[in-house]
């Protein structure tokens, strides 16, 4: 069952992955920070579109664009109210704050729309299938791989040419350094937390274009998919994060077609299991990275 | 003989200043309370078990242990499924393996056998889990929560699936889960205090001099995630024998939200912390209850807020870590001030704020 | 004026206090340097000179403004740098991109470009390497590259902790050469050495350093005089103060 389809379904799905563990390790690699609010900056998005389309009848690129906006404003607004108070103490008391804060915007959202979930509308084009040398393909497995080759190369072009960018290295290298040249340490992260943002609205849309409706929880499962990514990936670079992110893709395919319909439910039980074993033997991930690491503060 | 005494319970003071509150406590609304008080009691009693529980390892390990509730849970299912007699079983769980169904056992050895299931899990898995690093143990934790919730969520032949696990008689009493809690806070506070707490402790503060004075970092970890599990575990019978009716859900990210606000807001580095967290929050949580539903009641907003306790709890837990990181405790254990003369006791040598 | 004036200054890492109130000057063009033992508070001293860490006592005045308290960036727009303990190359960074950092604060294109051509001549061996990442280099070459670094940001004051450490003696020559260069163009320098003895031969000016305080202060010579500075290494200082444990 390895023909083109399956070839092009988990370059998509590994696409949705990268960005994922994209946006999560952006914000690890410099704060050192586990991010578990970060699910709900993709919750968050999915009800942009939402919201934006029955309250406002906006258009579908409105509402696209909207929903990559919240996520950018959810993620900086969240830095700096949570993160940026806590942002000397122990990794733990930043971790635990991510918690809360996940917390936080969960029940935000489930008080002021709704605990049940909510009907999310995508652009007409995203369910269309195409046919490609025998392949039937929907759209927007094709739209991902395509947006998120394209995000790759800007964040490439932002971190190698850009002195932002440079920042934002350094920083995840030395922190403490980092300030030591006079580069406002808030400005690093606040562009970290923006740039995670942004990678979790456009994967949002995405997520929840598979499901085609958003509710409190909607966060979770994408969560776990970019820890997991990021830690087989190499917690300690961008190409591991994305490497990660392809390889649980193909993993998790993999999986569906080789389980039994019996063990099938139990698919994440699988995956988890083999994450777990695969750090014990090589805990700094697929990607290795030769410094230490330091904390902030 | 007095002086020994005396000396021993000066030592042991924190024992004492959270023990005799405690039991007063249940004493006093046992006799005035009212049911709804004594139940809120019960339920607090078994929630500080479970925090003790989680305070041995995390407050003494400094690792975010998010598989808590799942040996909570595991010892809750174990207990269920000894304990229920076999005609409920059949009844309840219609998919059971037949030798489950005939097993039934007093209460005692269920919770017991509860807690060493739970103890014999993380013993399994729990020696690699100790050698990661810390955003891959945070990770993995994490996962191994989530699989834990899985496997119960989906074996449908020993949990009853996703559905609920009923017809546990009520066994717990208030004095009962106050039983269990006493025991529980005995357990960790020795354990906070014996050689192997403090080693524990020691790779917490500074992992490379703990290594440097030959402290097995691995091995410390892995009896402390042990030990913990075994009160997880037992706790989660006792808490069954009180609801007497759950589902996965109830050892899922809510409670372990619950259970971490606790500890946080407390003081993870000490049982007086865990002790106090428990208070403070369990008081904060009935009162924001009540709000809750007397904002619905009245219809004061054009929607119903639920959510506005956890809502508020998140708020509190993040203001504890920004203005009190080390809990409202602080990383000691709580004592009487000094009066008077000041005898010549060796200094305590304790670490640096948790 | 001095350049640099810090008055009783007093810091702590957590409950361990590691200065009992240091006074020192640094006037502009001297070569002071502040020496002492390991574990002493010299560290302590820059870093918090540089905002590193947050002081419990004294002030610090740079050109006649308080800067205590401040955050690291700012003082580097002021015009301190410092080339921290264990050089701290940005490893994964090219030394293109290290010195590129550190002419963050007021960056002007033209000034960038005639900045590297001075860094290649006093540093060539950055030029052969400009695009290698900084973690690759020796550490010799690190340590050159750190002070260039620091450098390009024509800072008014460079602060120097522990530069020789864990260099070979040649290595070692090399950096002490080369500070005398600077300041023979003209720059301030504020050194933190272990190596006393080869610092008091190109240093103005010193303070010995002892368990969080200042035990003697003066110019290289009178400090040579005065100070058995081996026995202060070597433990002829036995009084029970000296035993402390320090951080």
């Amino acid at each position: 069952m390895i023909d083109l389809e399956f070839v092009i379904n988990t370059l998509s799905l590994g696409s949705l992955y990268a960005l994922l563990a994209l946006g999560l390790v952006l914000v690890y690699g410099i704060l050192k920070l586990v991010n578990f609010a970060y699910g709900e900056y993709i919750m968050i998005a999915g009800y942009a579109i939402y919201l934006s389309a029955t309250l406002l009848h906006a258009p579908w690129y409105l509402t696209l664009l909207i929903a990559v906006l919240a996520a950018v404003l959810v993620s900086y607004l969240t830095e700096l109210i949570a993160f940026r108070p806590v942002r000397s103490q122990s990794p733990n008391a930043l971790i635990v704050t991510s918690f809360a804060v996940s917390v936080f915007l969960q029940n935000v959202v489930l008080i002021m729309v709704s605990p049940r979930a909510r009907p999310v509308q995508l652009p007409f084009f995203f369910s269309r299938t195409i046919e490609i040398a025998g392949a039937t393909v929907p759209l927007r497995n094709l739209l991902v791989i395509a947006v998120t080759a394209v995000l790759l190369v800007a964040l490439s072009l932002l971190m190698k040419k850009t002195v932002v960018g440079m920042a934002m290295r350094a920083a995840a290298d030395k922190f403490t350094t980092t300030r030591l040249m006079g580069v406002p340490a808030n400005l690093v992260i606040s562009t970290a937390f923006v740039i995670s943002g942004l990678l979790a609205g456009v994967a949002s849309i995405f997520w929840v274009s598979r499901s085609a409706s958003v509710d409190p929880l909607t966060g979770a499962a994408p969560l776990l998919i970019a820890f997991i990514a990021v830690v087989t990936g190499g917690m300690h670079s961008t190409v591991g994060a994305v490497v990660g992110g392809f390889v649980y893709g193909l993993v998790f395919n993999l999986l569906s077609v080789t389980l039994p319909a019996s063990m099938i439910s139990y698919r994440d039980a699988f995956m988890f299991a083999l994450v777990v074993v695969f750090l014990l033997f090589r805990p700094a991930g697929i990607i290795k990275r030769g410094y230490t690491e330091e904390r902030v503060g | 003989m007095m002086d020994k005494i005396t000396a021993f319970i000066r030592k042991h003071q924190t024992v004492v200043l959270l023990a005799v509150p405690l039991v007063l406590a249940g004493v006093l609304i046992s006799m005035f309370g009212s049911r709804l008080l004594l139940d809120i009691y019960t339920y607090f009693c078994v929630s500080l078990g479970m925090v003790y529980g989680l305070q041995v390892f995390m407050g003494n390990s400094g690792i975010l242990s998010w598989t808590h509730v799942g040996f909570v849970g595991i010892g809750a299912y174990v207990t269920g499924i000894l304990v229920t007699p076999p005609m409920v079983k059949e009844m309840g769980v219609p998919n059971m393996y037949p030798a489950l169904v005939d097993l039934s056992l007093p209460v005692v050895p269920s919770i017991l056998i509860g807690a060493l299931v739970a103890a014999a899990i993380a013993a399994l898995i729990g020696y690699p889990l100790m050698r990661l690093n810390d955003f891959a143990s945070v990770i993995t934790l994490f996962a191994t929560l989530i699989v834990i919730h899985v496997v119960m969520t989906q074996w449908d032949n020993v949990t009853n699936g996703p559905r609920t696990f009923f017809g546990l008689p009520q066994w717990t009493t208030w004095g009962i889960a106050l039983g269990g809690a006493l025991l529980m806070l005995l357990a960790a506070y020795w354990f906070r205090e014996s050689g192997l707490g403090l080693k524990l402790r020691a790779t917490r503060d500074d992992r490379y001099a703990a290594a440097a004075i030959g402290i097995d970092m691995i091995f410390t970890r892995y009896l402390g995630f042990v030990l913990s599990a075994l009160m997880a575990g037992f706790v989660g019978g006792l808490w069954a024998l009180y609801i007497t009716s759950f589902s996965p859900k109830s050892f899922y990210m809510a409670e372990m939200f619950l259970l971490l606000s606790m500890l946080v807001i407390g003081g993870s580095g000490s049982v007086s912390g865990a002790t106090v967290g428990a208070v403070v929050v369990t008081i904060a949580r009935e009162v924001l209850r009540q709000v809750e539903a007397t904002i619905n009641n009245a219809h004061v907003l054009s929607f119903e807020v639920f959510g506005l306790t956890e809502l508020v709890m998140a708020v509190l837990m993040v203001m504890v870590l920004i203005w009190r990181p080390s809990g409202v405790v602080g990383g000691q254990e709580l004592r009487l001030p000094r009066f008077g003369k000041k005898k010549d006791v060796p200094a305590e040598v304790d670490g640096l704020a948790a | 004026m001095a350049m640099l004036t810090v008055e009783n200054l007093e810091a702590s890492y957590g409950a361990v206090r590691a200065l009992h109130g240091i006074s020192i000057e640094v006037a502009e063009g001297e070569l002071v340097a502040l020496l002492g033992v390991n574990g002493v508070g010299k560290s302590t001293t820059l870093k918090s000179i540089m905002g590193v860490l947050r002081p419990v006592k004294g002030t610090i005045t740079f050109e006649g403004q308080e800067i205590t308290n401040r955050s690291p960036e700012k003082i580097v727009k002021r015009g301190i740098s410092l080339v921290p303990e264990g050089r701290e190359i940005f490893g994964t960074l090219t030394v293109e991109e290290n010195l590129r950092l550190g002419a963050y604060v007021g960056f002007k294109r033209d000034r960038y470009k005639a900045d590297l051509e001075e860094m290649f001549e006093l540093f060539p061996i950055l030029k052969d390497r400009f695009h290698q990442a900084g973690g690759l280099l020796s550490g010799g070459e690190q340590q050159m590259l750190a002070i260039a670094r620091a450098l390009m940001g024509h800072p008014k004051l460079i602060m120097l902790d522990e530069p020789s450490l864990g260099l070979s003696p040649a290595m070692t020559d090399q950096i002490f050469q080369l500070i005398v260069t600077l300041k023979e163009r003209g720059s301030t320098i504020l050194l933190v050495e272990q190596n006393a003895e080869r610092a008091l031969e190109i240093v103005d000016r010193a303070y010995l350093l002892a368990n969080g305080q200042i035990e003697h202060a003066g110019t290289a010579e009178e400090i040579k005089r005065k100070v058995d500075v081996a026995s202060v290494y070597f433990g002829d200082q036995t009084d029970a103060d000296s035993c402390e444990v320090s951080l």
